[in-house]
């Protein structure tokens, strides 16, 4: 891997339940407002909650009708995502060697939730439209953004659950590094569908309310959907092309806890690990570390194991710095959640604020670090990682850092 | 000339045998799996074809009692990886944060995900049995792995429609360069499933009755040990081949379809050749992407004539094994035993000491690769 090779950010792009663009989402994370809600997707009302944060307005005026009614979901999100992350970079993707342009997400639902109508109508002996399916497979996002850019590059979307966007962004990372590429679209974008909220539902693993990040009281989390894109890109041409540098994607540490395909290892060692590989990977110290965007889904087990996993790596640092879980606001956007959350990190990097975990009232003996309750600070960070942990135990920890 | 890592264990569970010599030798031989669907498997599909691990049980490795916690997936993946790690010899629990896995599929989890939304459709979401929600990701096989034999490096698992476990490979190749791991299990697992059979049918995927172009869906595990130089000297172990060249290009196109892109093609062939550093002649083998899709296969063919002059032998894996993610699984494997064994592959001639794999799939994604004798 070249030494000389960098990688640094110079674009990003959200769709999310408290804001269509990136404006709008960091000035609602500032504000700490909720996009926790009714479900309005699907019928809800035989599940056993009802709420959950829902996309309610894409911004995808730039398709025309045709092009939607082909699209997932999904795809308009993504799409919506990162076309505004392309067009903050200043690529002119149509002088660029195209071939060198990548995309590399993490898959999701992708058409899931057509491909249930589908299957519902199917069951019930009903006649259904095989173009519902045409877009079930998850990387069917990745290819979609590829065509609409006309990009020649290498692709992957990475299908690891709730770490898959995490491990899409280190991918990008390594393969930039790697010389097989200098500019990769990567993040991901993930949507609410029936086999996700009864899954989780299922599992009894839903708040019936929004969901409490390290609260006491926690139940559970609150699922949600977004998409988050980054323009990751080789720092020397960046630099070249006078590009705007809003934050350095520093490594990422990609890890198995081997431990258990639903729990979180309680003792935080696997985690520990995980952000350790991390910080290796990036180069950087436990004491260089200034803010963690945590996973913090608010499920008993998780954020009691994520605050253990903290202070396993980050030893006495772990109590002088601020951690914050954005999906009080925005729900657990799945696969999608590593992508969305790099976005309010590298915002952090660029603003020098912190967002806060809301709806925290009562403290809990077991996760006793600095959450940032229900209101915005001021910080200064210069590095800051995100967690991002799965079903199955794949772990990946993203680290960013101020451009110097 | 590019050094990817070396190969030094195989394993495969799969149509056409339940070990890598195995497949290997019936593959070389000419066998095929692909048979006619039993009525039950077919039910209203114009597909006729399937290709399955027929009569398939995960003993002696996984006790009946801990198999079924597994889902089928899962269960090819385990052994598979664990045949590759045996024939490597490779010592995990030494430094198990040294070694990963990274696994391609298409449908891994689909047995789980479809029963879950059955009972969700039909009856309540909350007579949807929970145990089966966690195996409906598909990263569930690799992630079994990881836990059944507790490997604690990167675990990754990549969807690329056919091509998935090729990728699977340059990631595993970018992890050991970048020094996330000394070895990774690369490769790749499906399982066939009612259901996602019915919706490829429905779409127009599936080659039968009605139409003569398309794949015949396949299923299995593979896996194969790639390790670092500096592994393979310090442990003393004997490489079976070794990964000289990797490429990967794209084309715009609808996710589902089908574009036979010559340039693109081109690119990924030439791109292999010119990262192992061997000219088109110094291949002697080739296991072609070739799946039945009339057009992407002519335009293969076209490319391949283009870029040698005098085609080397070709054996096509998909014509044995069927087309799914996986696939590409099953060429890295074949490829690794074609340079390896002691018999060769082919009837005629040598033991080939190159061997180029292309594989390709909807929605522009063309990625192939270069296998060397070690």
């Amino acid at each position: 891997m070249s030494k000389d090779r960098r990688v640094v950010v110079t674009g990003i792009g959200a769709v999310t339940s408290i804001g269509g663009n990136v404006p709008e989402f960091w000035k609602s994370l500032l504000e700490g407002r909720c996009g926790i809600g009714a479900v309005t997707l699907f019928d809800a009302s035989t599940y056993r909650t009802q709420t959950a944060a829902e996309v309610r307005e894409i911004p995808d005026g730039f398709l025309t009708a045709k092009e939607k009614r082909r699209m997932s979901r999904a795809d308009r999100m993504g799409l919506a995502a990162a076309t505004e992350a392309v067009l903050q970079s200043g690529l002119d993707l149509s002088r660029e060697d195209r071939t060198r342009v990548g995309v590399i997400l993490g898959g999701g639902t992708s058409g899931l939730l057509d491909s249930e109508d589908f299957f519902s109508r199917h069951l019930h002996g009903r006649p259904a439209r095989p173009s519902r399916v045409l877009n079930h497979m998850p990387d069917a996002i990745t290819d979609r953004v590829a065509q609409h850019f006309r990009l020649e590059g290498i692709k992957s979307t990475v299908t690891t659950a709730c770490s898959s966007s995490a491990n899409a962004m280190g991918y990008a990372h390594d393969a930039i590094m790697a010389g097989w590429a200098d500019v990769v679209l990567t993040g991901g974008s993930d949507v609410l569908a029936r086999l996700t909220y009864g899954g989780f539902n299922s599992l009894r693993s839903v708040d019936p309310g929004p969901c409490r990040p390290f609260d006491r009281e926690r139940k559970g989390l609150s699922i949600g959907e977004a998409a988050g894109i980054l323009v990751f890109e080789e720092r020397g041409r960046a630099r070249r092309r006078g590009a705007p540098i809003l934050a350095e994607f520093l490594g990422y540490g990609v890890t198995s806890d081997a431990f258990h395909m639903t729990a979180p290892d309680p003792s935080g060692s696997a985690g520990g690990r995980t952000i350790r590989a991390a910080l290796a990977s990036a180069g950087v110290n436990a004491s260089d570390v200034d803010y963690v965007n945590a996973h913090g889904t608010a499920t008993p087990q998780n954020d009691s194991a994520e605050t253990a996993a903290i202070k396993n790596a980050l030893g006495a640092r772990a109590r002088e710095i601020p951690v914050s879980s954005i999906k009080s606001m925005i729900g657990h956007c799945l696969c999608a959640s590593g992508a969305i959350e790099a976005v309010a990190t590298v915002l952090t990097l660029r603003d020098q604020l912190v967002p806060p975990t809301i709806h925290y009232e009562n403290a809990d003996p077991a996760c006793d670090l600095d959450y940032v309750p229900n209101a915005t600070r001021d910080a200064d960070v210069r590095v800051a990682i995100s967690n991002s942990f799965a079903f199955g135990g794949n772990s990946s920890v993203v680290v960013f850092g101020r451009d110097a | 000339m590019a050094n990817h890592g070396y190969i030094t264990g195989t394993g495969a569970v799969c149509p056409l045998g339940r070990t890598a010599p195995e497949f290997a030798r019936r593959l070389f031989a000419g066998e095929t799996a692909i048979r006619l669907m039993t009525p039950e498997e077919r039910g209203s599909l114009q597909a006729t074809h399937v290709a399955r691990c027929d009569g398939f049980t995960p003993q002696p490795e996984i006790p009946a009692m801990k198999a079924r916690r597994f889902d089928r997936g899962s269960q090819f993946a385990i052994i598979a990886s664990a045949q590759a790690i045996a024939e490597a010899g490779y010592p995990i629990s030494e430094a198990p944060e040294e070694i990963g896995i990274a696994l391609g599929t298409g449908s891994a989890g689909a047995g789980a995900l479809t029963e879950f939304l059955r009972v969700l459709l039909t009856e309540s979401p909350e007579a949807a049995p929970p145990f089966h929600f966690p195996n409906t990701v598909a990263n569930a096989p690799a992630s079994q792995v990881s836990i059944e034999l507790k490997l604690l490096g990167p675990n990754v698992t990549i969807t690329q429609k056919d091509p998935s476990a090729l990728n699977a490979l340059i990631f595993s190749s970018i992890a050991l360069g970048s020094g996330r791991a000394r070895a990774m299990l690369a490769g790749g697992v499906d399982e066939w499933n009612p259901v996602y059979a019915m919706g490829f049918d429905r779409v127009g995927a599936l080659r039968g009755e009605k139409r003569t172009s398309g794949i015949v869906q396949g299923e299995g595990g593979f896996a194969v040990l790639l390790e670092t130089q500096e592994s393979v000297r310090s442990r003393g172990a004997r490489p079976l081949a070794r990964l000289s060249g990797l490429a990967m290009a794209g084309a715009p196109c609808e996710p589902y379809r089908f574009t036979p892109d010559l340039p693109a093609i081109e690119r990924a062939v030439r791109g292999a050749l010119d990262d192992a550093g061997v000219s088109p002649g110094q291949i002697d083998l080739l296991l072609p992407s070739r799946n039945g899709v009339t057009e992407m296969d002519r335009a293969e063919e076209e490319v391949l004539h283009r870029v040698f002059a005098a085609a080397p032998p070709a054996v096509s894996v998909k014509d044995a094994i069927g087309e799914m993610a996986a696939a590409g699984g099953g060429q890295i494997v074949a490829a690794c035993r074609a340079v390896a064994d002691a018999e060769g592959p082919l009837s005629r001639g040598p033991r080939p000491r190159r061997v180029l794999i292309d594989s390709f799939g909807a929605g522009g994604n063309f990625l192939a690769a270069v296998m060397e004798a070690a």
